[in-house]
């Protein structure tokens, strides 16, 4: 027989701070050193997501084609240069921010960063390019909408915020045909200006690097920080669509909350976790491992800049839609009426810090941290306070949030299938 | 580059570990040589049933998570055609615990046949979402069954149908875990802050107690036949855009074909300047979104060519279009810059693979599973040897209709 180990205390993670620098014109970097592995990554954070938007994929466009061409070398040019050397590029972009990464082998960091200057500084969106990425993403995004999962994101998002909601609205594959150079133009100067940018670079780099992507963020031209207005979110309480031939319902069941900066965003986080956060989960356990209805469910708080939102997922058997709705709201229930008991908020914490640790680990996820927290408006030790108010939160506070938010009649419920 | 240690329990067991002085973490990763491959061909998708089925507890760990979770770690596993891999992350300290947990479902399960049907139901759903709950789900299903006449690789992971996963019984369960859940079939490896002494010292406490029985007995090596002509199949089917997928059965992993051929694929398709993304998506626009990779199989694996049509682009034109790029690669060998241009990516690949335990982990059993060690960190070496008249020779004699099968999405209007 072999004995248990003991569990060893592990003490708090240490989270790794960042050096706040600037460049000459104000725009921040935040460096993180890692010498250990030979790669750089360096990330362009601008505060030009879709909420931004006045022409439905005018955003994504954006960023998805800066590196399309620039004002002296045209897009094969560019993916050329990376593909030589290596490096990724990366693009991405959701309602609130938009970031362009650059991951590297150290030896060829000045190469990459060439690059990355024309592509952030200099795009032209040259029309031909434009027109051709245009139609493929309206392809792409036809193909898509035939599969369940991604209607019944677009479904969700809009009952829960409001059709025309700018964390809520999606726009239909025809909206692409009204993308044109000059559309792409006008979002990339209102946006992409030193006021509204920050920068992180991390792994393996020295001052020679550091510098560069200084000089790059010097080139950004004087702005303004954008405008936009988000109203309150006006839900809708029920969607069922039918998709014919479909074998599996897909269920979110949400609603809207507050962004991470409210005084209850972490207990609520704690809620989630509980709820559907690992697999030891409550809708893992009833929907997965005690019924078979599902391979598998999950529970999250999701940050917005200015908002936020409480969802609950899974996929499930569609002869058993029902049952499986019952049952989540059953386990919503459980949540408000009892105090969760003290081992299993135990396990919840570590599941927590577990993962926190786990997205440090290797040199880059120290860099998605600090961008997460910067455009929170904290700086990293927000991930230690964080971690502290997990420590010390106790069933009652957990019951309590729960009840006070969980109230049946506001909850979105949509289901697909 | 992962350096390592080595060390052979007398059962039989092969421990590695590489020690990574960044991390917090531990990485416990442990490889079972068996996979779809070793199923029957009436119990499909056994091997990947029985993998959710290690999760169901054992006499001693009633629920193998909790104890997991317990140490902030996590846990999860996946099967391949090849072998059936498990692995746990936790905070160095507590690694102990991963070792405790995996040598004790080494020693015997708990399944009853509650337990059984409730993971049959799961991996149905499972079915299900990935398989057929989408469009072109079924492709892989209908691609192997065209490939492979002989070869266990016809039916993919998941099985061939959920009538077998609904049929298995407890006493397959423990037939099959008896012939390969045992510690000569197994390759543990951890990637930690840790000396190696220390993991062997603990491996050799938790896993010795099994007991070795001498070897393991398995099919014979089956050699599928080579593709002689066309092979062809349309499907009319409610999806959204036609589809074109092209498989041609390739080398052994390890034979320098199976290097070629994944160098061949990256030359198509590695990246944004790659030719088929270039020439297909961008420039002629057949194409909203199109790939060339190899599936990667210890033996006789595919190599793909595959894209989505876009709306006015017929399947003659499409299919034309990419036998029109390898006929490129044989006319015009491709130059030295462009075939640096992959070597190089492979290299930088190979590097951001290696950036955390877990990955570390994974590749060492992986790669001691091939038997050889030398291509643990070598393979960048291999690629780097291929010439461009080599991939025009491969082409030329391998990679023609008449070794093809074919499988076309055709949407009904």
């Amino acid at each position: 027989m072999i004995q248990r180990p003991e569990i060893k205390p592990i003490g708090m993670p240490r989270i790794p701070h960042y050096t706040a620098l600037s460049a000459a014109n104000g725009t921040p970097l935040y460096a993180l050193h890692n010498s250990s592995q030979g790669v750089v990554r360096v990330s362009f954070v601008f505060r030009a997501g879709t909420s931004y938007q006045r022409v439905p994929f005018s955003a994504s466009t954006v960023v998805n084609t800066l590196s399309e061409g620039t004002a002296n070398h045209s897009g094969k040019e560019i993916a050329e240069a990376l593909d030589y050397v290596g490096s990724y590029y990366d693009a991405n972009i959701d309602r609130d921010w938009s970031v362009v990464t650059f991951c590297m082998l150290k030896k060829f960091a000045a190469a990459t960063l060439d690059i990355a200057e024309e592509v952030i500084l200099r795009p032209s969106f040259p029309e031909e390019e434009i027109a051709s990425y245009c139609a493929k993403r309206k392809e792409q995004l036809h193909v898509q909408r035939s599969k369940p999962e991604q209607i019944s994101r677009e479904v969700f998002g809009r009952a829960l915020f409001g059709e025309e909601h700018p964390y809520g609205v999606t726009s239909s594959e025809e909206c692409y045909d009204a993308i044109t150079t000059e559309v792409l133009r006008e979002f990339y100067l209102s946006h992409y200006n030193a006021q509204s940018t920050f920068a992180v670079i991390s792994g393996d780099f020295g001052d020679e690097e550091q510098q560069r992507v200084c000089r790059i963020l010097e080139g950004l031209p004087e702005g303004e920080v954008p405008e936009r207005t988000i109203p309150e979110p006006s839900p809708t309480p029920q969607v069922r669509q039918k998709m014919e031939g479909a074998m599996q319902s897909c269920i979110k069941i949400g609603l809207p909350l507050f962004a991470r900066t409210h005084p209850d965003f972490v207990a609520m986080q704690v809620v989630a976790t509980a709820m559907g956060g690992y697999f030891g989960s409550r809708l893992m356990q009833n929907l997965r491992e005690r019924n078979g209805y599902t391979y598998g469910a999950y529970a999250a708080m999701i940050n917005l800049d200015r908002s936020g939102y409480f969802v609950m997922s899974a996929d499930v058997a569609g002869d058993h839609t029902e049952e499986a709705v019952v049952e989540i709201f059953g386990e919503v229930e459980r949540m408000t009426s009892e105090p969760m008991s003290a081992e299993e908020l135990e396990l919840v914490r570590k599941t927590i810090v577990g993962d926190v640790m786990r997205v440090f680990d290797g040199p880059f996820g120290a860099a998605d941290v600090t961008i997460e927290n910067i455009q929170n408006g904290e700086k990293n030790d927000y991930t230690e306070r964080f971690l502290g108010e997990v420590a010390a939160i106790t069933p009652e506070r957990v019951r309590e949030v729960a009840n006070r938010y969980f109230q049946k009649k506001r909850f979105v419920v949509t289901i697909i299938g | 580059m992962i350096d390592y240690k080595e060390h052979k329990l007398v059962n039989g067991l092969t421990v590695l570990a590489n020690y990574d002085e960044c991390s917090a973490m531990a990485a416990v990763n442990l490889l079972y040589e068996v996979g779809s491959r070793d199923e029957e061909p009436s119990r499909t998708g056994f091997a990947h049933l029985f993998e959710h089925l290690m999760f169901r507890g054992t006499k001693r760990v009633p629920d193998f998570d909790l104890p997991v979770e317990e140490v902030c770690g996590e846990n999860n596993a996946f099967t391949s055609a090849d072998y059936t891999n498990y692995y746990i992350t936790t905070p160095k300290e507590n690694f102990e615990t991963a070792l405790w947990l995996e040598a004790d479902r080494m020693m015997g399960l708990d399944i009853t046949p509650e337990k059984l049907q409730v993971e049959k139901s799961v991996v149905i759903e499972e079915f299900n979402q990935r398989f057929l709950n989408r469009p072109y789900g079924e492709q892989w299903h209908c691609l192997r069954e065209m490939v492979y006449t002989l070869h266990p690789y016809r039916s993919p992971v998941i099985g061939l149908t959920p009538d077998h996963i609904r049929n298995a019984t407890l006493e397959d369960v423990r037939a099959f875990y008896e012939r390969y859940y045992r510690p000569e079939n197994a390759i543990l490896s951890v990637s930690a802050a840790l000396p190696a002494e220390q993991i062997f010292e603990a491996a050799e406490r938790y896993f010795s107690v099994l007991p070795g029985r001498g070897t393991i007995e398995r099919r014979g090596k089956v050699v599928e036949p080579a593709i002689t002509s066309p092979r062809r199949k349309v499907i009319e089917s409610n999806v959204p855009a036609d589809q074109i997928t092209i498989a041609f059965l390739m080398g052994e992993r390890g034979t320098r074909d199976y290097y070629l051929c994944d160098l061949l694929t990256d030359l198509l398709a590695g990246g944004e300047s790659a030719r088929i993304y270039q020439h297909l998506v961008r420039q002629r626009q057949i194409f909203s979104a199109a790939n060339a990779y190899i599936t990667g199989e210890r033996e006789q694996g595919m190599l793909i060519l595959t894209g989505q049509l876009n709306p006015s682009v017929t399947i003659q034109e499409a299919e034309d279009a990419l036998y029109g790029e390898l006929e490129r690669l044989v006319q015009e060998p491709v130059g030295d810059y462009e075939l640096r241009k992959v070597q190089n990516k492979f290299e930088a690949n190979i590097t951001f693979g290696e950036l955390n335990v877990m990955n570390k982990a994974m590749n060492l059993s992986y790669y001691r599973m091939l038997g050889d060690m030398s291509l643990l960190n070598g393979e960048v070496d291999i690629y780097r040897s291929i010439t461009a008249e080599e991939i025009a020779e491969y082409i030329s004699t391998h990679l023609n209709r008449n070794q093809s099968a074919t499988l076309i999405y055709h949407r009904k209007r």
